[in-house]
């Protein structure tokens, strides 16, 4: 087996004296989609903000494909790891092209000078740009409302944009945090696809998302974290049947959320 | 009250109509700032004398026509009409009772009547008032299919028409700006009525129509302004005194749309900005030849001034460092700061570069073969005033300006210091490098600044702490944030009001920057995102609520809308 595109080794986070996060690992291989779930407050975004150089570990290391991964949010964003946000942060009053190319804006090389007398080069750059950008909403499907203020548009439509934003960094790993919430189940199911499309693409993939039935049918491997400390990670069928998640994230009796996982898999199966 | 609307239009028009025609003054005063010219008969004389009364002609007029012809958006047409009837009455009006000593100057005294001053407020309100009893209506948009050849005809009209506009504007009552008494409300009258009709060429579509076609044709737009702005010396403004206030504007003009940069785009609350002005003139005047210069070398006027850009520049990423660390209210502290320590340090001559109190005098006058930039110039038979090249010259420098700020605005780095703006942690999260970026955008705005400063020194021909204190940083802030942020009409439109406002306005003496703070009330209360909005400043002063949320320290934080919504949806 490869060396997992991303990787995180006994992670752990104390703010001040609280624990956020205690020995967490992870491993993400690529062309696979992770699903990270736990309840409120488990240390999910700390997780996340330890792995795009937000925080800087207090013990513990990042690495992507095998390097450790700087501790500057941008410089990672530059290695390869990008992410969205779980309350939506786009750049409200830039227009939805506008805000793809803020993504390319890492990927693209020119300097003060070539931005100030817009030389030839500095033209075809921002043309590629341009067409990258437009190429990335038509993907998440975007397409037609690239001169509107990304502010205008639906709240469905938000979260997308911010992933076509995440994809214009060209990252290897892509970190979702809460892609669905306060979506309606139409909007869940395109979400689930677009996310589908985006491994197709060899993306790697690390979800958070408090729908379980979300994660357990669109994950290959399922982290579940409580209290900071990973619980079981697995395969989605084995963190389904361990009793300690039941106990720990569901809080029903087994056979209940048994049903109610195979009434899901029913439905979802083709 | 809907149906009211007409005939309250109808009656308000002709009150103004008639009111025009009335005597507005009774009394010929015997002293008053004026001893010599200490009369209110102006008001008093036949109507052809008072071009004041020749706008509430037109404007009563006009809410007559507006009113029984067909025209879409009624309403907004009409308000224009009626806002700027009032401001015409209210203006005079008030002038007479300020300098008359009381309502009886435009009441009754001593046997005489005047009443058409008040009887033009009443009809003007009462216009106003049915103007806004008219149905809503949405906005025009006027779009239609011309030929490129049409549109550039239509562009040349509209901007030659601009330019007579505003020079008609400035020397409205008097061409040398001093001797006319009336001055003051004569300007003001003018401004009014030429407000009220550019409000009618807004609502029925015109105005958005000719910024769309100049968008379309921008290379054309830019060089028939710039032939407009070389072209002003051979108007009404083409007089010694107007070429100095033309100048400061263009200055000034050039040094805020250096600041749109910091404040404007990169969101960075900077106000200790006109030190840099200061470093480009004390560096240009030390390099000058000056008698009074520490180095006793004369460099050329160009090399002197890339040394005092480059100066400042680095005075900028100085300054600017500590943005890495300290964020708005904070850094506006630390910009402050920074501009009272170069203003103590260049008072008290320390490190003896400024002069001191002496400032540096004498600046040598620059020349171009041989002709004295404050030397009067003939060109083919016009004999243009003198300090017409220094008036080119700083044409030259704010179209260099606005060269430096459109293209760095449309480019990578302009987006990211919008993004930093919008929300700092976000662009970082997205690879932006903004600790670098913000340093740049301090540099590049101190770098224009100090341009446009070695421009100034030579122009004044003497660079003195004076003129680079604390209320010319917070008069800038103020062009930009009342002309529109981020964009480069508005950083020339607000230095020009604020610079030539008070000019006009010295009839007003003692009231002047009450009214100039006034007005500025009105303006930051009814159009928060300036005269001239960028497009996303304009979204995003539509819903404040957006705006409070990049100046936050916290790194990541849930709102509670999202997380409610988040609950829902599971």
């Amino acid at each position: 087996m490869s060396t997992p595109v991303l990787q995180a080794r006994d992670v752990s986070m104390v703010f001040g004296g609280l624990t956020a996060l205690k020995n967490v690992s992870l491993n993400l291989d690529e062309g696979k989609i992770v699903g990270l779930i736990g309840p409120n407050g488990a240390g999910k975004t700390t997780f996340f903000n330890c792995l795009t150089g937000l925080y800087t570990p207090t013990t513990g290391q990042v690495l992507l494909k095998g390097a450790v991964l700087p501790g500057d949010p941008a410089e990672v964003t530059a290695a390869g790891v990008a992410r969205t946000f779980q309350n939506i942060r786009l750049f409200p009053s830039m227009t939805v092209l506008e805000n793809v190319l803020l993504g390319r804006h890492v990927r693209m090389r020119q300097g003060p000078l070539a931005s100030l007398f817009h030389g030839p080069s500095f033209r075809r750059g921002e043309a590629a740009a341009r067409d990258r950008a437009r190429e990335l909403l038509a993907f998440v499907g975007l397409g037609k409302v690239e001169d509107e203020l990304s502010r205008n548009l639906p709240y469905g439509d938000q979260r997308r944009l911010e992933i076509a934003r995440a994809l214009a960094t060209d990252p290897a790993v892509l970190l979702l945090d809460e892609p669905t919430a306060g979506m309606n189940p139409q909007e869940t199911e395109a979400a689930r696809q677009l996310i589908f499309r985006i491994r197709d693409l060899g993306i790697s993939v690390v979800v958070i998302e408090h729908d379980t039935k979300f994660i357990f049918t669109l994950c290959d491997q399922v982290s579940v974290l409580v209290q900071g400390e990973l619980l079981v990670e697995g395969t989605p069928d084995v963190v389904r049947g361990d009793p300690r998640v039941v106990e720990a994230y569901l809080g029903k009796p087994p056979e209940e959320v048994e049903a109610e996982l195979q009434a899901v898999q029913e439905g979802e199966t083709p | 009250m809907k149906a009211m609307a007409r005939p309250l239009i109808i009656v308000g028009s002709i009150v103004v109509i008639i009111g025009a025609l009335l005597p507005w003054a009774t009394f010929v005063l015997n002293d008053g700032p004026y001893p010599d010219k200490a009369t209110l008969e102006f008001f008093d004389a036949p109507f052809g004398l008072s071009s004041f009364r020749l706008y509430l002609e037109i404007l009563g007029l006009a809410g007559l026509v507006f009113c029984f012809v067909p025209l879409r958006d009624k309403i907004r047409v009409l308000k224009a009409v009626g806002w700027g009837a009032l401001g015409v009455a209210l203006i005079n009006t008030l002038f007479i009772i300020g300098d008359g000593g009381g309502f009886g100057a435009v009441t009754v005294a001593d046997g005489v009547t005047a009443f058409g001053g008040i009887a033009a407020v009443i009809g003007a309100a009462v216009l106003l008032y049915g103007a806004f009893q008219l149905p809503a209506e949405p906005k025009v948009v006027i779009n239609p299919k011309l030929p490129f050849w049409a549109e550039w005809l239509i562009l040349l009209v509209a901007f030659v028409a601009l330019l007579l506009l505003i020079t008609e504007t400035l020397t409205a009552g008097g061409h040398s700006g001093v001797s006319d008494p009336y001055i003051g409300p004569l300007f003001l009258s003018y401004l009014s009525a030429a407000g009220a009709l550019l409000g009618v060429l807004w609502a029925v579509g015109v105005t958005k129509w000719i910024s769309d076609m100049s968008e379309r044709h921008r290379i054309f737009s830019i060089v028939v302004l710039v032939a407009c702005a070389v072209a002003v010396p051979f108007t009404s403004l083409g007089n010694d005194y107007w070429m100095t206030i033309t100048a400061n504007i263009g200055v000034y003009a050039a040094t805020a749309i250096g600041l749109n940069i910091v404040v404007g785009l990169a969101g960075l609350l900077d106000l200790g900005y006109v030190a840099f002005m200061g470093i480009g003139a004390f560096v240009a005047a030390n390099l000058s030849g000056a008698v009074a210069a520490e180095f006793g070398i004369r460099l050329p006027f160009l090399l002197a001034a890339i040394v005092a850009g480059i100066v400042a520049g680095l005075f900028g990423a100085i300054v600017g460092s500590p943005t890495l660390r300290v964020r708005g209210d904070y850094l506006a502290i630390v910009t402050l700061a920074f501009g009272e320590i170069f203003v103590r340090v260049s008072q008290n001559n320390i490190g003896g570069l400024t002069g001191g109190s002496n400032a540096i005098p004498n600046i040598p006058d620059l020349s171009l073969f041989g002709t004295g930039f404050n030397d009067s110039l003939t060109i083919g038979g016009v004999q243009l005033p003198s300090g017409v090249l220094y008036y080119f010259l700083i044409v030259v420098l704010v179209a260099l300006v606005m060269f430096v700020f459109g293209n760095l605005k449309n480019s990578r780095i302009g987006r990211a210091w919008i993004a930093i703006r919008e929300d700092e942690d976000v662009a970082r999260a997205m690879g932006v490098k903004t600790g670098k970026l913000k340093i740049l955008a301090f540099m590049t705005g101190a770098t224009l600044a100090g341009l446009a400063g070695a421009v100034f020194a030579h122009k004044l021909a003497t660079a003195s702490y004076d003129s680079f204190q604390f209320n010319q940083s917070v008069t800038l802030l103020a062009a930009v944030i009342l002309g529109g942020m981020g964009t480069i009409p508005g950083a020339v439109l607000g230095a020009a009001l604020l610079f030539v406002l008070p000019e006009e306005l010295r009839q007003f003496s003692d009231y002047r920057l009450l009214f100039f703070g006034l007005a500025l009330v009105v303006i930051m209360r009814f159009r928060p995102q300036g005269l001239i909005a960028d497009r996303h400043r304009r979204a995003e002063l539509a819903d404040q609520d957006v705006t409070g949320e990049s100046l936050d320290d916290t790194v990541i934080k849930e709102p509670v809308a999202v997380a409610g919504a988040k609950e829902a949806g599971a």
